[in-house]
């Protein structure tokens, strides 16, 4: 007879504390932000503040009247104040001498876009905290809108397909990949797919952000925006690093190092065929989407090899 | 009473040093700076008293000044005391996280070095960028000369951060004019301005932002409940008007200056009419009145020190029973065509009395408000109060 006993996997080991968050959150049904908001306390631990902006999380994150959905301590703040206003508290953290973690947690379209000035500016000061960003490549909350994150040929309500144009026409913004180039103390991306490597990279972030600027960046695919199935998002995160449509790396101090090597990358058809926005893709756009994410691939792995990140210094 | 215990050092510096002294002496624990013409000699100096050890406060050199009001405001919701300054364009770039801030109720001081606004690159004197942000929430108060400027900060924090306040304040002084200004400023010493801000420490504590609280800030206001916030800000305005009086009571107490409160009545004891001015132009205005007075004409001088919340009491007690009435203006109020403290001033009406009130928009574009100007204000409010037929507004540097 076998043991019924299934061996818990060995991200649990991360885990500590309480989930801080109340049972039933709004988010949409399917969306990977629920694991990611439970997830990030649990494994960074009790001492942080989070500091965020009208987004997806907004209505978890930072409460209603005298009202939260969680029992950890936050500041909500506009779209442009993420960093600064975590750079507000952990600067005045700092001066009086606590050992607090100010995480900074917002989506791409305050990140890379309306806030992108604040977060160059706070990573250029190197300042000592983390900064957050889940990237779901677009303005979800408002209604599928394009931020500068959505990828190429993307379908959204401001990049619609019709006769005259077909989707977005630019490539997305490399985000992760322009913090990094500021040298900060450290720069990560990670997915819901790969949990372990996403709590190491966020004990290694809150340890790095003692001494400068910790930036991780969340691949967060979304089910209402994207058109996929509610029970297709842990799979589409996978897909995309199995496609290296979304590279998992790190870097310290502009010293770079692939975190999860893929050997054989499957086929990027095999993960856009799962994506209604780009359901509309053309052979030669297609073509184009994936001369796009080779590069971007190649771009990393050739920092990686240049100007590599060893782990022994 | 407590007094101070030594008598300052007197030194001749700018408006702008002498903010950068306030701010210096009131020890902020979190600074921001962002240079921005006329303001930039607040930043440098700051910058010198930390370098030289004179500031030990967490000094941030940001990348534009919405990341400036940001840093302050939310590092006072962490219990931070703050500091940081701006002018016009500086003011506008921070308009969102300036509304955040006085929602927030934080206790922010900043100085805005006034600068003319709407424009194409108008680097000049004007109060315009004040004006654009009267409805912000903010308290607003305005020096006149750069020993005010230094005082004006002293008495900022102990408005901001009263417990029944809680509220940003922003001083205002007029770029170019006092921004350059050098002039004979008495400095207090460091002790005197510590046991000054020392009552700030009894108060109850506000909320603060530490983990573990837990402490939610800036959820979502909805309905009923977001009324409540804004009805409490708008009281937290009203008894800010009352409180400054008291503050400056306190501080002419202590230091040996002060300056009226939230006006400045000059000559107005037996006053038949009178002039309404802010800022840099009333010590022009006051040397007329004195010559006027000798022509035998009895006017006096109302200088607003408190544009927001707006002094109507104090402003209908002083006001009220005059002949006529002018308001000389360093901005425009659009739509209106007329000054904009005119235009408020005008709103007391019913209680002042129906009496004639002139608007005179002079000084836009950094121009002079010269004797002259003033004189020939006066003979037109004078005029006026005589029965005399009058213009409403006048555009004093087109039509004279």
């Amino acid at each position: 007879m076998t043991s019924n006993k299934k061996k818990l996997s060995k991200v649990f080991d991360y885990l500590q504390g309480e989930d801080p968050f109340v049972g039933g959150l709004s988010f949409c049904a399917g969306c990977p932000l629920e694991l990611l908001v439970r997830f990030v306390p649990r494994v960074l631990g009790r001492d942080i503040v989070i500091v965020g902006t009208p987004s997806c999380s907004a209505t978890v994150m930072y409460g209603q009247n005298i009202g939260a959905w969680h029992n950890l301590s936050s500041l909500g703040c506009l779209m442009t104040g993420v960093a600064s206003s975590a750079t507000g508290i952990s600067r005045y953290y700092r001066r009086t001498g606590k050992d607090i973690t100010v995480v900074g947690f917002t989506g791409d379209g305050c990140a890379a876009d309306v806030g992108f000035q604040t977060l160059s500016g706070a990573a250029e000061r190197d300042e000592n905290f983390i900064y957050i960003c889940y990237d779901n490549e677009g303005y979800m909350n408002t209604g599928i809108q394009r931020s500068s994150t959505t990828p190429l040929g993307a379908r959204t309500s401001t990049t619609p397909v019709g006769s005259a144009r077909r989707g977005k026409e630019t490539t997305g913004k490399n985000l992760p990949f322009i913090m990094a180039m500021h040298k900060i103390s450290y720069a990560a991306t990670a997915t819901l797919s790969h949990l372990e490597d996403l709590a190491k990279k966020l004990l290694k972030a809150k340890e790095k952000k003692n001494q400068g600027f910790a930036f991780l960046h969340i691949f967060s695919p979304c089910p209402t925006g994207w058109g996929f199935g509610t029970d297709l998002s842990i799979e589409i995160c996978r897909m995309a690093v199995k496609t290296h449509y979304y590279p998992l790396w790190e870097a310290e101090r502009g010293r770079f190092r692939l975190t999860h090597k893929i050997k054989k990358p499957r086929p990027l058809s095999e993960l856009v065929g799962m994506i209604g926005k780009f359901s509309h893709l053309r052979v030669e756009e297609m073509a184009a989407l994936e001369k796009e994410v080779a590069e971007r691939y190649a771009l990393i792995e050739g920092m990686s090899q240049t100007i590599p990140l060893d782990e022994t210094v | 009473m407590i007094k101070a215990r030594h008598e300052g050092e007197i030194r001749t510096i700018t408006g702008n040093a002498a903010a950068a002294y306030g701010a210096m002496l009131c020890r902020p624990d979190v600074v921001a700076l962002y240079p921005i013409t006329p303001q930039t000699e607040v930043v440098e100096q700051l910058s010198q008293f930390s370098s030289s050890g004179l500031l030990d406060a967490e000094m941030v050199e940001v990348e534009g000044e919405n990341s400036a009001m940001n840093i302050v405001s939310a590092a006072t919701m962490a219990g931070g005391r703050v500091f940081t300054a701006t002018s016009s364009w500086g003011l506008a770039f921070m308009y969102d996280a300036l509304l955040q801030a006085s929602g927030l109720r934080a206790p922010v001081v900043m100085v805005n070095v006034n600068r003319e606004m709407p424009g194409i690159l108008a680097v000049s004197s004007g109060q315009q960028d004040m004006i654009a942000t009267r409805d912000s929430g903010w308290i607003q108060i305005i020096a006149e000369d750069c020993q005010e400027i230094l005082d004006l900060l002293i008495m900022a924090y102990r408005l901001a951060e009263d417990f029944e306040i809680q509220l940003p304040v922003m001083v205002n002084y007029d770029g170019f004019y006092l921004s350059y200004l050098s002039e004979g400023v008495n400095i207090p010493a460091r002790e005197d301005v510590d046991a000054f801000l020392a009552p700030l420490k009894d108060q109850p504590e506000r909320p603060k932002l530490v983990p573990g609280g837990p402490l939610a800030c800036a959820t979502h206001g909805i309905g009923e409940g977001f009324v409540e916030l804004r009805y409490k800000h708008s009281a937290a305005m009203e008894r800010a008007k009352r409180k400054f009086d008291q503050i400056d009571q306190l501080f002419g107490d202590f230091f040996g200056r002060s300056y009226g409160g939230q006006i400045e009545a000059y000559r107005m004891e037996d006053a038949e009419i009178a002039l309404v001015t802010s800022g840099s132009a009333s010590g022009t205005a006051k040397t007329v009145i004195d010559s006027k007075r000798g022509e035998g004409i009895k006017v006096g001088l109302v200088k607003l020190r408190m544009f927001r919340p707006f002094p109507r009491e104090t402003l209908t007690e002083v006001l009220g029973g005059r002949k006529a009435i002018g308001v000389i203006d360093r901005s425009v109020c659009f739509g209106w065509n007329c000054g904009p403290i005119y235009m408020e001033l005008r709103s007391l009406s019913p209680e002042i009395g129906l009496v004639p009130m002139l608007s005179f928009i002079d000084g836009l574009a950094g121009l002079d408000i010269t004797r002259a100007h003033v004189e020939s204000m006066i003979e037109k409010v004078h005029a006026a109060s005589q029965g005399n037929p009058y213009q409403r507004v006048t555009w004093v540097n087109l039509e004279g």
